[in-house]
């Protein structure tokens, strides 16, 4: 209680109990799951609806409705991320960066979504996975890429001088290999957290606002930053399946050359 | 140094037993939760694996047509426009061709043209000169027949008025070849 605003603790704002399954088991499917499922199933109907041969005009290559929509997102992935990045080579890998984009995009969009109000990856356990899969994934292709010389490489770029190899090598294994996965998955969660946080705040104060008293004077100004963060989240939504997106793009490109 | 830092070790262990049974008692709820992240990762590489095999390959497929179809029909414009830059080159080679031509034929009707004004003219001149000369030699046939009919009319005239002055036959033909020197004399003075 806080100048007699009753804000709830932050378990009941980003814990969900489970639908099925005993608190506490492995497939335990709770709110959380249901928002990843649903990134699924979205996006795949998106894209199955854009496919169809309807969405082109007649007898032309011309898109038109969903179309639209999902080959101006591919094409932002694929050049604007994957050719400024990491260049024509990257773009074997478009499928894992797609859906690393609509996966987390879709399920921080559930943060102003009606009756849901709750990112996804709001929960360490979204971008950890994701994450530890983009770590597989870029020590994966330098390992295809470079085979074992990988390691040495990620930790000795080549060009650096002998004498400073000992510094460079403790700074390069733990950027590459400790942290790089650490700051994707804390980045993504943070943020989204942080917006969860400032939503539901601003929600409870205009809840507690709405009362027969002078406070209610200060309610409009309470219910604008409420609509403008709302907006904002939005864009946060979006700028943090980028921001992830993009990083993986570079990581899976710094494992494809040693140069880098 | 050993003894202090056994005093730290000490202090920690000390500390981290008092914090156990809280930890234990509160869930962190940072801390990534295990069925959450099975869930998730199965629907992201169910996601993924759709995307790979079933959601991209047609949209990609479209694009990659239509970015070759744009190819084409840039590469159809730029021949196009080459075969335009040919054919305006051929044009105006052609119509170089055809000016160059025109002024040689033009030359070349000029100078037949000036031949034949010098043939005409030499023939009207050989025309004009053929047609002096006959005309010369009618004249002088002329005089020569006027002189002579003059001579003979003057001698007939003297012949006449010197027997009617003599009153007595006079040789005419003496007279009248008199007569024609004299002529003959004042025509060759005229």
């Amino acid at each position: 209680m806080i100048f007699g605003l009753e804000f709830p603790a932050i378990e009941q704002l980003v814990e969900w109990p489970n639908a099925f399954g005993d608190e506490g088991v492995w497939y335990g499917f709770n709110k959380i799951a249901l928002i990843n499922m649903v990134a699924l199933v979205a996006t795949s109907l998106v894209f199955i609806l854009a496919a169809r041969r309807k969405t082109l005009v007649d007898g032309t290559l011309v898109p038109r409705g969903p179309r639209n929509l999902i080959e101006s997102a591919v094409s932002f992935i694929r050049e604007g991320i994957i050719m400024e990045t990491v260049g024509a080579d990257g773009l074997r890998y478009l499928p894992f960066l797609t859906s690393l984009f609509f996966f987390i995009l879709i399920g921080n969009i559930f943060e102003v979504i009606p009756f849901f109000h709750m990112p996804a990856n709001a929960r360490m356990a979204g971008p950890a996975v994701l994450a530890l899969l983009t770590w597989i994934y870029f020590i994966a292709v330098g390992l295809k890429h470079q085979g074992l010389k990988y390691f040495w490489n990620s930790v000795a770029p080549p060009g650096v001088p002998k004498a400073l190899l000992p510094l460079v090598i403790p700074i390069e294994l733990l950027s590459t290999f400790i942290v790089r996965p650490f700051s994707l998955a804390v980045r993504l969660f943070a943020n989204m957290l942080a917006g969860h946080i400032l939503l539901v705040t601003f929600s409870v104060l205009c809840i507690t606002l709405f009362s027969a008293t002078l406070l209610a004077l200060v309610l409009p100004f309470s219910f604008a930053m409420l609509v403008g963060l709302t907006g904002f989240e939005i864009m946060v939504a979006f700028l943090q399946a980028y921001i992830f997106t993009i990083l993986a793009a570079v990581y899976i490109g710094s494992s494809m050359h040693a140069e880098h | 140094m050993l003894a202090t830092l056994s005093v730290i070790v000490a202090s920690a262990t000390a500390v981290a037993n008092e914090l156990t049974p809280v930890v234990e008692e509160t869930k962190n709820p940072i801390l990534p939760v295990v069925s959450e992240m099975f869930w998730s990762g199965v629907f992201f590489m169910a996601l993924w694996a759709m995307m790979k095999f079933v959601l991209l390959p047609p949209i990609v497929k479209t694009m990659d047509a239509r970015a070759q179809k744009v190819r084409d029909d840039q590469a159809a414009a730029e021949a196009a426009a080459t075969e335009r830059v040919a054919k305006i080159e051929q044009y105006e080679a052609g119509l170089a061709g055809a000016r160059s031509e025109a002024v040689s034929l033009l030359e070349q009707a000029r100078s037949e043209g000036d031949a034949e004004r010098r043939t005409q003219i030499a023939a009207a001149e050989a025309d004009v000169a053929s047609l002096r000369a006959s005309a010369a030699t009618e004249i002088a046939d002329a005089k020569v027949r006027a002189r002579s009919e003059l001579a003979s009319s003057i001698a007939d005239i003297a012949v006449g008025a010197a027997e009617a002055v003599v009153q007595k036959p006079i040789d005419r033909s003496a007279q009248v070849q008199l007569v024609e020197d004299y002529v003959n004399r004042a025509g060759s003075q005229n």
